[in-house]
């Protein structure tokens, strides 16, 4: 009796689909809300969000960000504002992909991705640089830094809508 | 061009005896230098400095805290009229409106050819004979524009007279 | 201040009295007493204006029977109050017997919740970028005081110029200002140079400055430290860190006899390999010192300690060499020399550095320990008669006097110089005696003149003169000497007579009383303690010994005469923090570190004996130089190195009885001090809390009752200058061209460009125009080419010659030289 109880469940099984994803053929969606990698967003015009301003060192539980600030001129611009971050290096052994980053920061620059494949065969290799972290300026605009007209970005935070 | 021209010695002279210290004398010094060079110059600034033994900064920053020192280059006829709320009543505001029309400047701005400056300043106690104006120190009362612009033309000629 | 009051009175602060200083300022009252009244415009070393209105409070007074004076008692037997019928500032308040203050009111609390509102309506939303956040008092009185929710448009705020320099090294954001007035009335009152101001009124007013250069004073970074907001920043730390990433190190500033204390900010840096470097320098509370404030040398000119000119490895023969077989090819040339072997130290060197030296050199049998530079005689007489223990500069007042003489202290002791300003506001006599015009005549309730070469018999002199009795009237008399066209002879004939005129007049071994001198480097006075005496070094220059040891001394740079002897020098080891060009004469040449990378001590110009901390990483293979010159003695079989700073101090202690009670455990020992300044960033500025130690005083010997010894003073006669010739003054400016200075490169467009000041009469007779390029021919030294400036300072028959401007070397002491205008041959009156 308990033999057929038995084969009962492993034929049941054989004819369900299989739970098995053929990674990395084919890939899971995640969860609109996962915690990957991170990035650094740029706006339209090609200047980075980053502003340098640490506040996500402040936030980090694990101390995995470092930030080093330098001042922007209208000849070399890198952000709007005065500052901009000269580094900024995480350290993905040490980030626990909470995200308060992402909830420290003033000017929605920091962006946790779905990106989750974080791979790499020495300790050092797991900083990821401002160089690697920060995104591809929009297509048609030069990046940063550039050369712009004196006097338009001089705010570190641009137009905010008024608390509701 | 100086204050340390011979015609103000006397005055100078003048003005120190009434005041205890040298420092007193800050605010007639800055008139005399107002007069030299139609407004209160670097120069200006420089020389009453030397005069009344202070640091050029304190006396910037008087210039800069009383209205009737010019920190601007300014016209030969120096216009401020009163638009305080009795003269707005009696039509100021229509009146100092048309007058910058008239001559085409902006608030504060001087005619091309060098010869008005407009603005508008506080109550000069002068509310009965509204709208009306004060020319360098001068007031030129119950205005409208047509008196106006028979008094242009005659500070044109005068000009011209002058220059002649 | 609450110094010196003795009488209390009674005050109620939210129905609890209390016991309090009579005349005290209500805010200060408080906060010693706990209850924190938040302020934005008060702050406790300038006088009230009351204009932030932040605090306020309910204030009242117990109604007293005006026949009978007795106590009005309500129905319930309570003391009957008046109130005030509105909130009065406490900052404008002086306590009086039965005030009676409110602080935990509604009222109080809503008059604090709409001050800060209203303040935020033209304040930016900076925080994140803003220098200050994190240390800001309007960020922290906001947390506390502020209204949760804003009632305000953001789009509607302000918006002003944000990058406004105020001179080269201060930059105003015209946002963020509140209008305190704050860094007007500390140029104003403290520094005493009235460069700041404001400019038009209501919403426009501006912080401005019109000087030329902008901001001319040398105590601009002060007005950063006391802003409540971030308005001014420093060129230096502009988005350097976030105030929270900062370690902070207490330290000493190694730049002049002041001793500031200072607190080392430092940050791993990517920049620097990832060791921690300097990041800013922030003044550190001593009251006795430089209570909380530093000059801008002390506050910009840290960078030579990470400068690119550092010697990094050990060279032997100009070759890098690893440091065991640099050690030992010095050890081997001392040891060949035997006991013709002599020590040249700089004047910035630790004890315990400066130690390890004597042992060094006694070990081989050699005496001979010169200090460098040779420029200022009588540190033992400082020693013996210097000013008192306890000796506070800020408790001079009405009936003190100060003497300076032959000093331009502005230029050698800056903070010296504004704390005896200030005692001349609170009333004491200032003289400033010297030759030549100094900018310190503008600091002076009295000044006094003599010819060049004539100081020491004016102060000889002295006494007899209505100036003399003046100050020997004094309650207390302090002289502050200094070699302005002094030779060393000439130097200690000065300082001679001044500790006579001191002793007969009875102004010695007590507080506030004594003999001071603008000795150059941060440790003069440790150079005598530990046995190292100027009169040395020309002794070193008359007769070269076989191997020299130079440690932190500059002596090509400092002085042009020194390669006429040094060549006859055959073996010279340098122990340098750069590599400059007696490192390349050097058979050995050792990198040691800077203040910033070890631990030591250093005696101020008061004979304070104060420590300083390790802060930055080291920097290539430089170890301390107690270190070097510990290795070199143990391979000369002089006995084991010791293992730390702490260890060397305890060394001294036990042999120098000065330092008796100066171990690193009691120089670390700190005392409550007023103002108190805390983390409350808001009353006293971002000035740090003393942490680090307070420093241990050396009693001189009046203070001990000792037998003092002035020796017989030798008034040498005044250099005859021939015909066609001039007397060449060498002076010291505080921005200047030195290894020391040079690599703090924001400091360079204040450095001026190499002048020398003559008298309107000689320029005339040597037809030099205000501006000329002339030369100044000095024997045994290369013409120095400079600018003339012809400004009326100078007097007749001189030339002043600031000293490290020109790529030239300038003669360490008054010289006689010739001028000419460049191009044509020096005239020679017949």
């Amino acid at each position: 009796m308990d033999l057929i109880k038995g084969f009962r469940t492993t034929f049941k099984h054989v004819l369900q689909e299989p739970v098995t994803i053929q990674y990395p053929e084919q890939e899971k969606p995640f969860q609109e809300r996962f915690k990957g990698r991170h990035e650094l967003k740029r706006y339209d015009n090609g200047l980075e969000k980053c502003i340098g301003c640490s506040l996500c060192a402040a936030a980090c539980p694990a101390d995995a960000i470092w930030v080093e600030a330098s001042e922007n001129t209208d000849e070399e611009r890198y952000s709007p504002g005065e500052r901009y971050a000269k580094t900024y290096e995480i350290n993905m052994l040490r980030c626990i992909f909470c995200g308060y980053c992402e909830d420290a920061c003033p000017t929605e620059a920091i962006v946790l991705t779905q990106e989750h494949r974080l791979s790499f065969t020495n300790r050092r290799d797991a900083i990821y640089t401002k160089d690697m972290l920060i995104v591809p300026p929009p297509e048609g605009t030069e990046g940063s830094p550039q050369q712009v007209e004196p006097g338009k970005f001089n705010r570190p935070i641009p137009d905010m809508e008024n608390p509701k | 061009m100086s204050i340390h021209d011979e015609k103000y010695a006397k005055r100078i002279e003048a003005t120190f005896a009434k005041y205890p210290d040298k420092r007193s004398a800050v605010m007639p010094l800055l008139y005399i230098a107002q007069e030299e060079y139609g407004w209160v110059s670097p120069e200006g600034i420089e020389e009453v400095a030397q005069y009344c033994d202070m640091d050029p900064t304190q006396v910037k920053s008087i210039a800069g805290f009383y209205t009737m020192y010019s920190e601007q280059p300014k016209g030969k006829y120096w216009l401020q009229v009163c638009n305080d709320l009795p003269c707005a009543l009696r039509g100021a505001d229509e009146f100092h409106k048309q007058l910058k029309e008239y001559l085409n400047v902006e608030e504060g701005g001087t005619t091309a050819d060098g010869m008005f400056t407009v603005e508008h300043v506080m109550c000069l106690a002068a509310c009965d004979k509204a709208p009306m104006l004060q020319c360098n120190f001068h007031f030129v009362e119950n205005l409208d524009m047509e008196k106006m612009k028979a008094q242009i033309e005659q500070w044109r000629a005068e000009a011209k007279a002058e220059k002649k | 201040m609450v110094t010196n009051i003795t009488k209390t009175v009674t005050i109620y602060i939210d129905d609890v009295s209390y016991q309090v200083p009579a005349g005290a300022n209500l805010v200060d009252a408080a906060k010693a007493l706990g209850n924190d009244i938040p302020v934005f415009c008060y702050h406790p070393k300038m006088s009230p204006v009351g204009m932030c209105r932040m605090c306020l409070v309910e204030l009242g007074s117990i109604e007293k029977d005006r026949a009978t004076g007795e106590v009005v008692l309500d129905d319930k037997g309570q003391p009957k109050v008046r109130w005030f019928p509105k909130l009065q500032t406490a900052c404008t308040t002086n306590v009086s017997d039965g005030m009676t203050v409110r602080t935990n009111t509604k009222q109080v609390d809503q008059a604090r919740e709409n001050v800060v509102e209203f303040l935020l309506t033209s304040h930016p939303l900076d925080c994140p970028v803003c220098d200050k956040g994190g240390e800001c008092p309007l960020q922290n009185l906001t947390m506390e005081h502020g209204p949760g929710k804003t009632r305000m448009n953001f789009a509607d705020k302000m918006h002003l110029d944000k990058h406004v320099p105020l001179g080269d090294l201060i930059f105003l954001d015209e946002e963020r200002c509140i209008q305190c007035a704050r860094c007007i009335r500390f140029q104003d009152e403290v520094a005493g140079d009235d460069v700041l101001a404001f400019h038009e009124r209501g919403r426009s007013l501006q912080i401005i400055t019109n000087s030329e250069p902008g901001f001319d004073s040398y105590f601009s970074g002060n007005t950063t430290d006391i802003c409540p907001v971030g308005a001014l920043t420093t060129a230096d730390f502009r988005f350097g860190a976030r105030p929270w990433e900062l370690t902070n190190v207490p330290s000493i500033c190694p730049q002049c006899p002041v001793g500031c204390n200072t607190s080392l900010s430092t940050r791993l840096d990517r920049d620097a390999g990832g060791r921690a470097i300097i990041k800013r320098v922030m003044p550190r509370q001593n009251e006795q010192v430089n209570e909380i404030w530093i000059c801008d040398k002390g506050r910009f000119g840290h960078h030579f300690s990470r400068g690119a000119d550092r010697l990094q490895i050990p060279m032997t023969g100009n070759a890098p060499a690893s440091l065991t077989r640099a050690l030992q090819v010095a050890a081997d040339k001392l040891k060949a020399a035997g006991s013709d072997v002599a020590v040249i130290a700089g004047s910035s060197m630790s004890n315990e550095d400066l130690w390890a030296l004597k042992q060094l050199a006694n070990g081989l049998g050699s005496e001979r320990l010169g200090a460098w530079p040779p420029t200022h005689a009588g540190a033992d007489l400082v020693a013996q008669v210097g000013v008192g223990k306890g000796t506070n500069l800020s408790a001079l007042g009405k009936g003190d006097a100060v003497l300076i003489i032959a000093s331009d202290l502005e230029e050698e002791a800056p903070v010296w110089r504004l704390r005896i300003n200030q005692a001349r506001k609170r009333g004491a006599i200032v003289v400033v005696a010297n030759a030549r015009k100094t900018q310190m005549d503008e600091f002076a309730s009295e000044t006094a003149t003599f010819e060049y070469g004539e100081a020491p018999k004016f102060m000889a002199d002295i006494e007899a003169s209505d100036l003399g009795k003046k100050l020997a009237a004094a309650n207390n008399l302090i002289i502050l000497t200094g070699a302005d066209g002094l030779t060393l002879v000439e130097s200690r004939a000065l300082m001679q007579s001044a500790a006579n005129f001191l002793i007969k007049t009875g102004h010695i071994g007590k507080a506030n009383n004594g003999l001071m001198s603008a000795f150059p480097g941060s440790n003069a006075m440790g150079l005598y303690y530990m046995g190292f005496t100027p009169e040395a070094t020309l002794d070193i220059a008359q007769k070269p010994p076989k191997v020299l040891i130079v440690a932190q001394s500059d002596l090509i740079a400092d002085d042009p005469s020194v390669g006429e002897w040094l060549t006859k020098v055959e073996t010279i080891i340098s122990l340098t923090l750069f590599n400059d060009a007696l490192a390349g004469l050097a058979t050995v040449a050792l990198p040691i570190q800077s203040f910033a990378e070890r631990d030591g001590t250093f005696v101020n110009g008061e004979r304070r004996v104060q420590r300083f901390y390790t802060a930055q990483g080291p920097i290539g293979e430089a170890t301390p130089a107690w270190q070097v010159a510990g290795r070199i003695g143990e391979l000369l079989g002089q006995g084991k190195v010791k293992l730390s700073a702490a260890a060397v101090m305890l060394d001294i202690t036990k042999s120098v009885p000065a330092f008796e009670g100066a171990r690193y455990k009691e120089l670390a020992h700190v005392e409550p001090q007023f103002p108190m300044i805390q983390k409350d960033v808001y009353y006293g500025g971002t000035a740090y809390e003393n942490t680090g130690g307070l420093g241990v005083q050396i009693p001189t010997a009046a203070d001990q009752g000792e037998t003092l010894n002035v020796g017989e003073v030798f008034v040498p006669e005044t250099p005859k200058v021939g015909k066609g010739k001039m007397l060449i003054i060498p002076t010291q400016v505080l921005y200047n061209r030195e290894r020391t200075f040079q690599s703090s490169e924001l400091m360079h467009p204040r450095v001026a460009d190499p002048y020398a000041e003559i008298n309107s009469a000689d320029a005339k007779r040597l037809n030099i125009n205000n501006g000329d390029m002339v030369e100044i021919a000095i024997a045994g030294a290369s013409a120095i080419r400079v600018r003339a400036q012809v400004d009326g300072r100078a007097p007749k028959g001189a030339v002043i010659l600031p000293r490290h401007l020109a790529t030239n070397a300038v003669p360490l002491t008054a010289t006689v030289g010739s001028i000419s205008k460049v191009g044509q041959a020096a005239v020679v009156e017949g």
